[in-house]
């Protein structure tokens, strides 16, 4: 038998408050914003108390390492798990070591490299705290495991199913989009969940883009601007998970459904599921993006990645930062960076008012 | 017995919804008791995970539990992998 997979279903309760997380939940999806808005603020303002839970009792107090890369070179270990779910696992390759036959183990290796490589050279950033912290990765998580992530210290990645699902390794934005998700935390830390989860989620779609496109040469008119292309297995009916250039095109396949991604804010998708549509409604950032970039041309990393940069990491953007405040940010980052009234300015201007977002 | 499971979040952002009705099974008295050591096991509420970390939602004859990667207990773990590969 086949098991149902789809991106729809039941609600998700995620809360731990006085109502009960259904009812939360239910009410945050409510027609009337009077029953609506409470509910939103009371799931946000709970997922973010967890955040610093999380922050506090597992990911600041873990992640000390005496050890430091050097200024300018990644300090990459690889972990095996042996498809088991012990972290981090045997180690079988450090920094300066050969490749070896486990292809998997040489992607992750490259692609920490490649991540590390574009936060130095285009940002002067050094590693992913800012601070030279090691990288370290572990792969073969699980069996059949169809994800991958960074849980607060390093990356996880498994070998996905086959069937819908392969190797998390395979394209080197995913890697990226991952790491980023550490860079987030050591920085903006946005709250995962609504909007600020889902320009969490953009900032990870942007930089893991970047990365790809900074590791092949390409410009933005040639690059793909695709997350995940590459992980798709051949049944599958899709290019890719999620498309910057046309968000909601990138499949759209019998048991995957079809890709849910809004372009603009008039297609914004109200959920509870998916921490309230973080991987969904990051379709209107990451277009706002790709408008921005392909406005300017050449190399996106260049100008629209340095305002993305400046306002990641500038300590302006709040954790609960909705699109119009990440917006206004962008705007007047490239202000500031490259003049008013600047190229730079008018197309970061111009790409949120493409997509709907208003700037102030 | 009915079991339910709900896997949300992870990279791909893609929901995966599976159950399986243990009445009449062979192995129904097997599935009866590790249902039971994953419920002992799961939260009340959803407990806090990771970006991109996948959540899951078991719910065993109406009572549900919560638990999230990287921290799933063993017995959740076996009871999700089974009932997405082998429920309907």
């Amino acid at each position: 038998m086949v098991p149902d997979m789809t991106t729809h279903g039941g609600h998700e309760p995620v809360f731990c408050t006085v109502v009960p997380p259904h009812l939360l939940d239910k009410l945050a999806r409510s027609d009337d914003p009077a029953v609506s808005g409470p509910a939103r603020r009371t799931l946000v303002r709970d997922s973010e108390l967890r955040g610093r839970r999380r922050v506090t009792s597992e990911f600041r107090l873990a992640a000390a390492p005496a050890v430091r890369a050097p200024s300018d070179r990644p300090l990459r270990t690889i972990y095996d798990a042996g498809n088991r779910t012990e972290l981090p696992g045997t180690k079988v390759r450090g920094e300066g070591d050969e490749p070896g036959r486990d292809a998997t183990v040489n992607r992750a290796y490259a692609g920490l490299g490649a991540t590390f490589e574009l936060f130095l050279k285009a940002y002067g950033r050094r590693s992913i705290d800012g601070d030279g912290l090691p990288l370290d990765a572990t792969v073969h998580y699980d069996e059949n495991y169809g994800n991958a992530f960074w849980n607060g210290e390093q990356m996880v990645f498994g070998d996905g199913d086959g069937e819908v699902f392969l190797d998390f390794t395979l394209p080197v934005d995913v890697i990226g989009h991952e790491l980023t998700h550490g860079v987030t935390q050591y920085t903006a830390n946005l709250t995962y969940y609504g909007q600020p989860g889902a320009l969490n989620e953009s900032m990870s779609d942007v930089f893991g883009s970047l990365i790809k496109q900074y590791t092949l040469g390409q410009t933005a008119s040639e690059a793909d601007w695709l997350i995940g292309a590459g992980l798709l297995a051949p049944g599958v009916t899709g290019v890719a998970l999620r498309s910057m250039k046309a968000p909601g095109t990138a499949y759209d396949d019998d048991v995957l459904g079809k890709d849910p991604q809004p372009a603009t804010m008039e297609d914004y998708v109200r959920t509870g599921r998916d921490n309230g549509g973080v991987h969904i409604n990051s379709g209107i950032p990451n277009h706002a993006f790709y408008l921005a970039a392909t406005a300017l041309g050449g190399h996106a990393w260049e100008k629209a990645g340095q305002i993305w940069y400046d306002v990641l990491t500038g300590g302006e953007l709040s954790e609960r930062a909705l699109f119009r405040d990440f917006a206004t940010l962008t705007v007047k980052a490239a202000r500031e960076r490259y003049g008013d009234g600047g190229d730079e300015h008018e197309a970061v201007r111009k790409a949120w008012g493409q997509v709907g977002v208003r700037t102030r | 017995m009915r079991i339910q499971v709900r896997r949300t979040g992870g990279f791909a952002g893609i929901e995966r919804y599976a159950e399986i009705d243990t009445a009449g099974r062979p192995d129904a008295d097997e599935w009866q008791a590790l249902a039971e050591r994953a419920l002992a096991a799961g939260q009340a509420t959803r407990p806090a995970g990771v970006p991109d970390g996948f959540g899951y939602e078991i719910t065993v004859d109406g009572r549900t539990v919560h638990a999230s990667d990287p921290r799933l207990p063993d017995d959740l773990r076996a009871l999700v992998t089974r009932v997405l590969k082998e429920g309907a």
